[in-house]
């Protein structure tokens, strides 16, 4: 597979379940490392990297994963604030453990999510939908460029779906970078993103924009047979 | 016409479980009260003079002792050792089927009384340690095999029958209660119904035993019934470092050797052979069983026990003189408090041994847990950090105590911190394995957005281990307590200090007061423990 994102684009991603949508973003954020070939994040080769500057490369690339990641037993305020641990000295992740820093900004991003009034709830006495949108709000955090996302929307209503969207998509953009989004709802690819890519068994089999497709196109590439 | 109501705008508060911040503080304040008691904040605990010895004996386990006659002896006390240990478990397994029987709540039914006096009963087994046990029976059959194996099978005996009844009344009750419904008896639809789906659990349990056996083996050769345990205590005391060096790699080996065949019978326990349409038992299983079965009989030949030692004439008016010299018990006023010092000392340094080793444990837990991606620096440091926790749970409680004394002041303290260097090995161990166990997805999160290796610990290891960390260390301090008093019996203080002077002095009453205060301590520190687990989860 050859794939280049540009600043600025918003990519979605579809394809049936084990068409490697997944591994594609891990390459991407280089928590999986590519057996051939060569990836370039955001000009940089992060295989080439180490420690510090690596660490540096990472924080520029934020991820809400499938299964959310989320550490369930500490309260949303700290899953939030993990979104500053690139930038955060050792001894202020810890401070923050027990006096929870930088609480102005965590409160806003929670309020752009609708999740304010449960910033000090333990994350794993939240809902599926609720966690969704704490894992949306470390992202808001994190601040970072490039922003991969992992089926953001399957376990939120429409609504909530569609305004998720448009944060990631908006983050991304206030800062010069793109979204590369894996997606199931064809809906939602056509109306948030500007261009479809397709992959099936790990091949690119579709790469058109978003404009030139429709909602009947999306669902025959999901119907098709493999 | 509809109304809509404005939400109120809510400030969110922090709030901190009020039963966990009870906990934590009085853990504190018990942990700080601990230390202060062992004079750890006065005056001198230090013994500068001995720092050279210490290095000596340091620099002694680079050189072990390899001669042949040293290790043609060394062979034989890890012979005896084994036969002792194979033994004692056999005798704790075939009591602890028997006793699990009078004991699961599956035999009593809804009689609640007869259950929980059954239950009682065993508190007394329970709480005295396998070298108290050693001691009184020493008494009482002399120098005899039979005092090695009954010091190790009674307690395990116990621990054993506690275990298998919780085992039987783990089983879902579906099966049992269709079959007594069909009309089988009672015994029948046991065979049938329960011992199957429990049987997995009982044979690792009784494996997990064989292991600990060999531990307890030592501890009791190093009071005085043979093997490496006393071979150990030889070379030490005739300050030969070397060969007590040897000594420490040999325990180290039986005690890997003894926990990789446990593990690996646990494994294939758990996850079985598929067997088709033929009848096919798995060989490892079936020769893991013969290989003990083959070992409980050579250890009966090779330690020349004879049945007939327990049921002489010489035992039986032995048996009645200290029956009738133990009751009453003593409960004059200097014994009592002396006793109250005792039990306070005893709490106290059973308290720093886990304060020690939890801190320890959570420190090296990191580094000790096997990632599963890993450089190979990495690699070679978590190694090192498992091979350095083997070296301390595989070297006795009381050795520690012995080495500590080269560079602390005799005390509360050395023995505190030697209990705590060997339950460190221990919970080290445990605590890997939980870190091991968690999911490593956030973790790795954390680190695909740019964390540095504390801050991924500090927010994607530590907040999902520290429970279960914790309640290992709350149930390490269980066995900690009885430790203790077998650090004492060699001389560190306590409890277990006093019932080795009165025991040496044939005074029985007071014997009886000491041991009703062993098990009455014991019995609350399994309470506060379980009280305090309960708040954890």
């Amino acid at each position: 597979m050859d794939l280049t994102v540009h600043a600025g684009e918003r990519v979605a991603v579809v394809g049936p379940s084990g068409a490697g949508k997944s591994t594609l973003l891990g390459l991407a954020n280089g928590s999986v490392l590519p057996s051939t070939g060569s990836v370039r994040v955001l000009g940089t080769d992060p295989t080439a990297l180490r420690g510090r500057a690596l660490r540096e490369l990472r924080a520029r690339v934020g991820t809400v994963h499938q299964h959310l990641e989320l550490v369930g037993q500490l309260r949303v305020v700290h899953n939030v604030n993990a979104g500053r641990l690139s930038s955060w000295p050792a001894w202020r992740a810890a401070w923050s453990l027990a006096r929870p820093q930088g609480l102005p900004e965590v409160l806003d991003a929670l309020t752009r999510v609708e999740l304010a009034d449960r910033v000090f709830e333990r994350t794993d006495r939240l809902s599926g939908g609720q966690r969704q949108r704490v894992a949306v709000a470390r992202l808001l955090v994190q601040r970072p460029e490039l922003v991969l996302a992992d089926e953001p929307a399957s376990a939120l209503d429409p609504l909530l779906a569609g305004r998720t969207l448009e944060l990631l998509a908006g983050l991304a953009v206030d800062r010069g970078g793109a979204l590369v989004a894996s997606l199931h709802d064809p809906v939602l690819a056509l109306r948030h993103c500007t261009r479809v890519v397709g992959l099936v068994a790990g091949r690119i089999t579709l790469d058109a924009p978003a404009a030139s497709l429709t909602a009947g196109d999306l669902a025959d590439f999901y119907g098709a047979p493999r | 016409m509809t109304t809509v109501l404005v939400r109120p705008r809510v400030h969110p508060r922090l709030h901190r479980v009020r039963a966990r911040w009870g906990w934590g503080l009085g853990a504190l304040a018990v942990v700080v009260w601990s230390l202060a008691g062992a004079g750890a904040f006065s005056g001198e605990v230090t013994n500068p003079a001995g720092t050279a010895q210490f290095g000596r004996f340091a620099a002694a386990a680079l050189s072990p002792a390899l001669d042949g006659a040293f290790l043609r002896v060394l062979a034989d006390s890890v012979l005896v050792t084994v036969a002792y240990a194979a033994l004692g478990a056999a005798l704790a397994i075939g009591l602890g089927a028997v006793g699990a029987v009078a004991l699961a709540r599956t035999t009593w039914g809804r009689r609640r009384a007869g259950w929980t006096l059954a239950r009682g009963a065993l508190a007394v087994p329970r709480g005295l340690h396998e070298a108290v046990w050693g001691l009184l029976l020493v008494n009482l059959l002399g120098l005899d095999p039979w005092v090695g194996v009954l010091a190790i099978g009674i307690p395990y005996g116990a621990v054993t029958a506690k275990v298998f009844a919780d085992l039987l009344d783990e089983v879902p009750r579906g099966a049992y209660s269709a079959l007594l419904a069909a009309g089988a008896g009672r015994a029948t639809a046991a065979l049938y119904g329960l011992l199957p789906p429990a049987s997995g659990g009982l044979l690792s349990y009784s494996f997990y035993r064989l292991e600990c056996a060999v531990r307890s083996a030592v501890v009791l050769g190093l009071i005085g019934a043979g093997g490496l345990g006393y071979q150990l205590s030889l070379s030490f005391s005739s300050l030969r470092w070397e060969q007590v060096w040897s000594c420490v790699y040999a325990l180290a080996l039986l005690c890997l050797a003894a926990d990789a065949g446990g593990r690996a019978v646990r494994r294939r326990v758990a996850s079985p052979r598929a067997s088709g349409d033929r009848l096919r038992r798995d060989p490892a299983l079936t020769t893991a069983v013969a290989v003990v079965l083959a070992g409980v009989g050579w250890s009966w030949w090779y330690l020349a026990i004879s049945p007939a030692t327990l049921v002489s004439d010489r035992t039986g008016a032995q048996l009645a003189y200290v029956l009738s010299a133990a009751w009453p018990p003593d409960v004059d006023g200097p014994l009592l408090s002396a006793v109250a010092t005792a039990a306070v000392d005893t709490v106290q340094m059973s308290v720093i041994a886990i304060a020690v080793a939890t801190l320890g444990a959570v420190l090296l837990a990191g580094v000790a847990a096997r990632p599963a991606r890993a450089s190979a620096g990495r690699r070679l440091a978590g190694a090192v950090v498992r091979l350095g926790l083997l070296l301390l749970r595989a070297v006795p409680p009381p050795v520690w105590a012995l080495v500590l004394l080269f560079v602390l002041l005799p005390g509360v303290l050395p023995g505190a911190l030697a209990l705590g260097v060997y339950t460190l090995g221990v919970l080290g161990r445990l605590a890997a394995e939980a870190t091991e166990e968690l999911d490593p997805r956030p973790r790795a999160a954390l680190t695909a957005l740019g964390a540095g290796p504390v801050g991924g610990w500090l927010y994607g290891v530590l907040p999902a281990a520290t429970g279960p960390v914790l309640a290992f260390a709350l149930y390490r301090w269980e066995v900690a307590i009885r430790d203790t008093v077998l650090v004492g019996l060699l001389g560190a203080g306590g409890l277990g200090a006093l019932l080795a002077s009165r025991v040496a002095a044939f005074d029985w009453g007071a014997v009886t007061t000491v041991l009703a205060a062993l098990v009455l301590l014991t019995a609350a520190v399994d309470l506060v423990s379980a009280r305090a687990r309960a708040a954890l989860r």
